[in-house]
């Protein structure tokens, strides 16, 4: 007698007890499924954080007045009081630190509507203010006509980059360069068109328009809006220096008193995915605990049903053991039984916790990837819920009298 | 004479029922050789079943010896038990005890199973032992596809699959009708023609007088033990 046996036994006891195995089964895919459809869909987050929004390339930081992701009840409390970043503070900052590492600004409006002639965009363009040095620490190529000089930004001339989708909206195929688009009242002279991004969480990197900040101060912004600056130290070394020299210019410039926090939030890759994995891991506690919860509620469930199937099956027992089953090979049937039966249920809830999460995932605009190490963590739970279920009906069935079991009716 | 298969010297079975004691059987002496065929009598009570436990290594007695093939009995444990059970004794019960969802194949299949038989062996010699029962062609039927004679063939093939010491049959007949009954009988005495030992455990006359020898339990005690001079012969 070896383990193939004992589980061809076990399959075909399942297939036997239809109901019963279909039951059980259920029970221990839902708990899979909450485990699994959790931890892979903030696994696909995780990941998306990561490739994605944490874009900020190496060496590189953002300044900005409240930080990217805001959990917890107090936080708006907490940031409301902080003063703005304003033009002034950037440029004294820029002066200080511009030997060592690029500066650029950043501000947005949502919602704008980009006209070209007698076509014009869905008022969902985002225009944003920058300066020369954007496209270089976000990584962007301007492969059509030129990006933002120095010199636009200086002269606060009326220049435009657009993203990939409002030039497919607006010029369809024409060279765009040279033409004249209004932003609002404001006419602009197209320069140059961006590179095609893609979308990151659902949001299209490519429905944009850039233009001098200076402009776009005059006209698109109001007066308590804050500014996020990015810096890029010129090399590694460099690096800590950097974000040390600019803590302390800004603190200078913003008043800051030596023992009160930074009145302003430094975010590296590293923080905004630590920023990120803290709202996620609420997500990822709260799927495990409602996992656990199902599955302990099927572990019961299991040994129950499991007591039944040796009741009724109390004479088939008997006959095994006169036929001269040793009492390891009862125990190892059973067992065999109800982690085949969990396994199985098992695999049910894995698929469905991994489409459910892709599908979600799809929806989101996150990235989908086969999560391994939720796969690992379920078939683990499974195997131990099965073991754990299974072990006392096993040595009950095992430690049945033979003489009893075989007159039992 | 050769040497006993099964030798029992002394032996009582003593039970605890609530704060009595029991005594199912008391100081009882046997030996039984190579082919014969006993028939094991006695009213409800007698301890008959408690003998027939006790010489299936169900059971082990209270107390004195019992060698089977030289093996002492009492002093095996639990796995060693079943493992004199699965090659030594092939058991025929009234209720036939086939698995219902299982082959007439697979059911005869079962003890090699637990042996480690390899499983093209097993299936040559299950098939085997359902052709001396005259049921070749029932092999991938399911017992509830075969009548109560049928069931009963099968349950003797089982036993015989092992090529067991011993086969001990406990009430073979009981649940059949007396024309199949006495088909069953037939097997028994053919299969005691061509070498067999057998055991057989009944409360009918009729149906121990087919067994050469008959022991006659009362009260735990052996009442008789002798040659059946008047054996049912079918040839």
């Amino acid at each position: 007698m070896n383990l193939f046996e004992s589980i061809r036994m076990a399959i075909h006891s399942i297939f036997i007890h239809k109901l019963r195995s279909f039951l059980t089964l259920l029970s221990v895919a839902i708990g899979v499924f909450a485990i699994m459809g959790s931890g892979s869909l903030v696994s696909s987050f995780d990941e998306t954080v990561e490739t994605e929004m944490a874009n900020l390339g190496e060496n590189s930081f953002k300044i900005s007045r409240t930080p990217s992701v805001q959990t917890g009840r107090d936080s708006w409390r907490k940031y409301r009081r902080r003063e703005r970043i304003d033009f002034k503070q950037y440029s004294k900052l820029k002066d200080k630190i511009e030997d060592l590492a690029f500066v650029s600004v950043e501000s947005n409006q949502s919602n704008m509507i980009i006209k070209y002639s007698e076509f014009e965009t869905d008022p969902d363009v985002t225009l944003q203010g920058t300066n020369e040095v954007y496209f270089n620490i976000n990584d962007r190529d301007v492969p059509i006509g030129r990006s933002i000089t120095e010199a636009d930004v200086e002269f606060d001339r009326n220049v435009a980059v657009i993203g990939n989708d409002v030039y497919n909206k607006l010029f369809n195929g024409i060279n765009p360069i040279g033409k004249n688009i209004k932003i609002g009242n404001q006419k602009f002279e197209v320069i140059g068109v961006l590179d095609e991004k893609g979308a990151i969480l659902g949001k299209s990197q490519d429905n944009q328009v850039i233009i001098p900040i200076t402009r776009f101060n005059k006209y698109y912004s109001n007066w308590w809006e804050s500014l996020d600056i990015s810096v890029k130290a010129f090399n590694k070394e460099s690096f800590p220096y950097v974000l040390d020299e600019t803590i302390g210019a800004l603190r200078t410039l913003r008043s800051d008193q030596p023992g009160d926090d930074n009145s302003f939030e430094i975010e590296t890759n590293e923080s905004i995915t630590q920023q990120f994995s803290g709202l996620t891991g609420y997500l990822t506690y709260f799927g495990l605990l409602a996992g656990f919860f199902a599955l302990a509620a099927a572990g019961v469930g299991i040994t129950n049903i499991m007591l039944v199937a040796i009741k009724e099956r109390t004479r088939e027992i008997g006959l095994r053991k006169a036929l001269g089953a040793r009492r390891f090979w009862i125990t190892m049937q059973f067992l065999v039984e109800t982690m085949t039966i969990t396994l199985i249920g098992g695999l049910i809830g894995i698929s469905l916790g991994f489409i459910m999460s892709s599908v979600i995932s799809y929806f989101l605009g996150l990235k989908v990837s086969i999560p391994m190490d939720w796969i690992i963590i379920s078939i683990s739970i499974t195997t131990v819920l099965g073991l754990i279920s299974g072990l006392y009906p096993a040595f009950r069935a095992a430690s049945l009298d033979p003489i009893d079991a075989l007159r039992y009716e | 004479m050769s040497k006993p298969i099964i030798d029992i010297r002394n032996i009582s079975k003593v039970y605890q029922m609530g704060s009595q004691l029991v005594h199912a059987l008391r100081d009882i002496t046997v030996s039984i050789n190579q082919n014969e065929y006993v028939a094991l009598m006695g009213p409800s009570g007698s301890g008959k079943s408690t003998l027939m436990n006790i010489l299936g290594c169900l059971d082990t007695p209270s107390s004195g010896t019992y060698f089977f093939n030289n093996t002492n009995v009492r002093e095996l444990n639990d796995n060693e038990l079943a493992e004199i059970r699965n090659r030594e004794i092939g058991f025929v019960f009234q209720t036939f005890n086939l698995l219902p969802r299982a082959s007439a194949l697979k059911n005869i299949e079962l003890p090699l199973v637990y042996s480690g038989v390899k499983k093209y062996d097993r299936i040559e010699k299950a098939e085997a032992a359902l052709k001396s029962v005259g049921l070749e062609d029932r092999m991938e039927h399911k017992p509830n596809e075969l009548s109560g004679g049928q069931r009963q063939r099968v349950a003797i093939a089982r036993a015989l699959v092992t090529s067991p010491s011993i086969i001990l049959a406990d009430e073979p007949t009981g649940n059949l009708d007396s024309k199949t009954g006495e088909d069953i009988m037939r097997l028994f005495q053919n299969l005691w023609e061509s070498g067999n030992t057998i055991i057989l455990v009944t409360h009918e006359e009729e149906i121990a007088l087919h067994a050469k020898r008959i022991i006659r339990l009362r009260d735990g005690l052996i009442e008789s033990d002798e040659l059946n001079h008047n054996q049912v012969n079918f040839n």
